[in-house]
């Protein structure tokens, strides 16, 4: 397999966007990709669009042959890549094996995904569709219940408290202030969110023990990014940043048989496999975007990925090692919780951030000297996971 | 039928729901369909707030419960005070309506 | 103006008890004062109301249009028993809600409108208004139409309001009920604020009701302006 470099991103800042239909959304962040990598002219040999329901949200399928037509990229190879929310950054990892093995040059990968377009409850039986359709659907679980389910055992088992979650919903709105591409613009405090004795008013319970701010807003939005060999990335005049390892792994479909459903094997897998690829530890990591749809999987996340021992992500969030000046800056974009999730998007927006925060283009929120990325995506609810380790060569 | 049917591999007796093609232990792939014990203990739950489209109840409590026997299943409880370990009885009753029919599915209501 | 002639045209008006003024911490820790306005407010609620009637996410603007239409009317002493409650946070309105008295018994509830979006305003602002109604005014029961998907949403899920038969005064779809039971068991849920106010903070808020420009409303409105990046 042959290095494979990023050599453009691009997205469109995710909130509610009324008057953007999904693929005009995907090529907004298409075009963007393509101009920050000075493409030119050149052709695209294939399109990869990561997105989970366009047919439920949208009334609308085959969307990276629209993405094609749209960009006049014909007659460049295109797929739709679902992978419920890890549906972005399964189409990162199928753009980077088409030129990691010769069989392309130039790739765009694009995720994108239009939620609003139906009203909340509607959004969340849709986003149901992943469970298990006998043994959970039936049962109207949505997946803030799994999560509850979960971060009830976790809570139990490694003492997290409401309070470990609610720092990374403060943390990752303070550092949403400083993207300019965040849904949201709200710095939120302790006192608002759960000390206050009516803060359950402002952050009332979705399934618990998971309240309103543990959870990702609902948002519409697209990130895009261009693949192609060092050389091209050369001649393009771009700064060199690698995806030096891919890692994939899966679980079993429903939370019940995990046999112990605290336990994320395949977050453990899949960064196992991402790291051993590229040779590089989490303990070289400099930067970290992870997938907090829940506030209770960035605690959660950190732990099985191999940045902090089980039981400790929670101590190095409330000691402040995870803010964009500690020692493993997670989630400097805001994560999903203040970027917003965009279901297809957030697995390319993540590569995106790490992109970026590579080059030294990250703006107010850069962290300082990175070099070495790590970013997961987190399918289903945690039964089909991606994780992704970059390095900047420049 | 009146419950879920459960699978025990007939080559290493691992017990699965639901319905898997091959053992998710050894690969087999002949199964003895088993029915789960009246009782079993609650592993986790959720008390839910926010349902999906087409569920009109105001909240509604969800739970992984154990049987007796190692089955394992989701289903709905009905306990005023849900408690990690208490012991539940399983009944069968309508949980959703989709398409116009009524879908069944477990409920579990404490056994004292 | 001839008073002679008002008395003919001004309907009866039923007594009603204050609202006492409300102080509720928010999400981000803002003090949003909740307080009930007499008719001088009325202008300078107009004033803030205007740029919605353009604004057609969300069904601003037909909220809009009603509620300003309903507002002059008790201005000008031509609608009975309304009543109108506003939020401020230091000093600037972020919402307004209203609601007439069908009866001694019996609240219409009239509009809800946020101006300042993402801090759950308009749902404090409507629970402000239940609350005046059941537990000073003392109702039985207030009818409820939703214009809008996230009233509907916020009102008729979150509270699981009853369904009626007839009509509710704003002829739209068939109105459900909040009762005094359903009101006081989700009371805690869904009620929040503390009195008294502060009197630092009751001054600001009455010394004026600061009205942001229209471009600001219209940004709030309308979520963050379209950055082009």
């Amino acid at each position: 397999m042959r290095p494979v470099v990023i050599a453009g991103v691009g997205m469109i800042p995710f909130e509610r966007r009324d008057e953007d239909s999904l693929v005009d959304m995907l090529a907004m962040a298409g075009l963007k990709a393509m101009d920050d990598a000075n493409l030119g002219d050149r052709p695209v040999d294939a399109v990869y669009v990561g997105n989970m329901a366009s047919g439920l949200f949208n009334h609308q399928v085959s969307v990276a042959s629209a993405l094609v037509d749209r960009l006049s990229l014909m007659p460049a190879a295109a797929d739709r890549i679902e992978n419920g929310p890890a549906s972005g950054g399964s189409a990162v990892k199928n753009g980077f094996l088409a030129v990691a093995s010769g069989y392309c040059d130039i790739v765009l990968v694009v995720g994108g995904e239009k939620m609003r377009e139906v009203i909340g409850p509607k959004a969340t039986d849709i986003v149901a569709c992943m469970t298990h359709p006998n043994a959970e659907y039936i049962y109207g679980v949505t997946l803030p219940a799994l999560a509850g389910m979960f971060t009830r055992l976790y809570m139990e088992k490694y003492g997290v408290t409401r309070e470990h979650l609610t720092l990374v919903a403060i943390k990752n709105q303070e550092n949403g202030l400083l993207n300019p591409y965040a849904h949201i613009q709200m710095k939120i405090t302790m006192e608002g969110v759960l000390t206050h004795p009516q803060a359950h008013v402002n952050s009332p319970v979705v399934a618990d023990p998971i309240h309103l701010y543990d959870c990702c807003p609902v948002s519409d939005g697209a990130a895009a990014v261009l693949l192609t060999t060092e050389d091209i990335a050369n001649e393009l005049k771009r700064p060199i940043v690698t995806i030096a390892g891919v890692g994939q792994a899966t679980d079993t479909h429903t939370l019940q048989e995990r046999s112990d459903p605290t336990d994320l094997k395949a977050v453990t897998i899949a960064s196992q496999k991402a790291f051993s690829m590229s040779g590089i530890k989490p303990k070289d990591i400099d930067v970290a975007e992870l997938h907090d749809a829940f506030t209770i999987l960035e605690i959660a996340e950190s732990e099985h990925a191999g940045f902090f021992p089980k039981g400790q992500g929670a101590n190095a969030l409330a000691a402040g090692e995870t803010q964009i000046g500690g020692k493993l800056p997670i989630n400097p974009s805001g994560g999903l919780k203040a970027r917003g999730h965009p279901v297809g998007a957030t697995g390319v927006a993540q590569i995106v951030e790490l992109v970026w925060q590579l080059r030294g283009e990250a703006g107010k929120r850069q962290v300082k000297g990175a070099v070495n990325g790590f970013s997961l995506n987190f399918g289903g609810f945690g039964n089909n996971v991606i994780a992704f380790v970059l390095r900047s060569k420049s | 039928m009146n419950t879920i049917t459960a699978y025990k591999c007939k080559k290493c007796g691992l017990v699965m729901y639901p319905h898997h093609f091959r053992c998710l232990k050894c690969n087999g792939r002949e199964f003895e369909e088993i029915k789960p014990s009246a009782n079993g203990k609650l592993l986790t739950y959720t008390i839910i707030e926010q349902l999906p489209w087409g569920i009109d109840e105001r909240e509604r409590v969800l739970g992984v419960v154990e049987f007796d026997n190692g089955v394992k299943a989701l289903g709905v409880i009905k306990a005023k005070d849900p408690k990690l370990g208490m012991k539940l009885k399983a009944g069968w009753e309508p949980v959703r309506v989709i398409g116009g029919e009524k879908v069944y599915g477990l409920s579990f209501q404490p056994t004292k | 103006m001839d008073m002679e002639l008002e008395a003919y045209l001004r309907p009866p008006e039923m007594p009603m008890v204050p609202y006492p003024p409300k102080v509720i911490t928010l999400a981000t820790s803002g003090k949003m004062i909740v307080r009930q306005v007499d008719r001088d407010a009325v202008p300078i609620l107009l004033e803030a109301i205007k740029p919605t009637f353009e604004v057609a996410r969300d069904y601003y603007d037909i909220v809009g249009v009603r509620l300003y239409a309903e507002l002059l009317g008790w201005y000008r002493y031509r609608v009975r028993d309304e009543f109108c409650l506003v939020g401020q946070i230091d000093g600037l309105l972020v919402g307004i809600v209203n609601t007439r008295c069908y009866s001694p018994k019996l609240g219409m509830s009239l509009h809800t409108l946020a101006i300042e979006r993402g801090l759950r305003i308009g749902a404090h602002l409507f629970a402000a208004k239940m609350e005046y109604s059941f537990e000073y005014l003392k109702q039985e029961e207030v009818l409820i139409t939703a214009e809008s998907p996230i009233g509907f949403r916020r009102w008729m899920i979150e509270y699981g309001l009853e369904k009626r038969d007839g009509q509710h005064e704003l002829g739209g779809a068939t109105p459900y009920a909040l009762t005094r039971e359903l009101y006081f068991r989700n009371k805690s849920r869904l009620v929040a604020g503390e009195r008294p106010v502060p009197l630092e903070l009751m001054q600001v808020a009455e010394r004026e009701i600061i009205v942001a420009s229209e471009e600001d409303i219209l940004e709030k409105i309308l979520g963050v302006k379209r950055r082009e990046i």
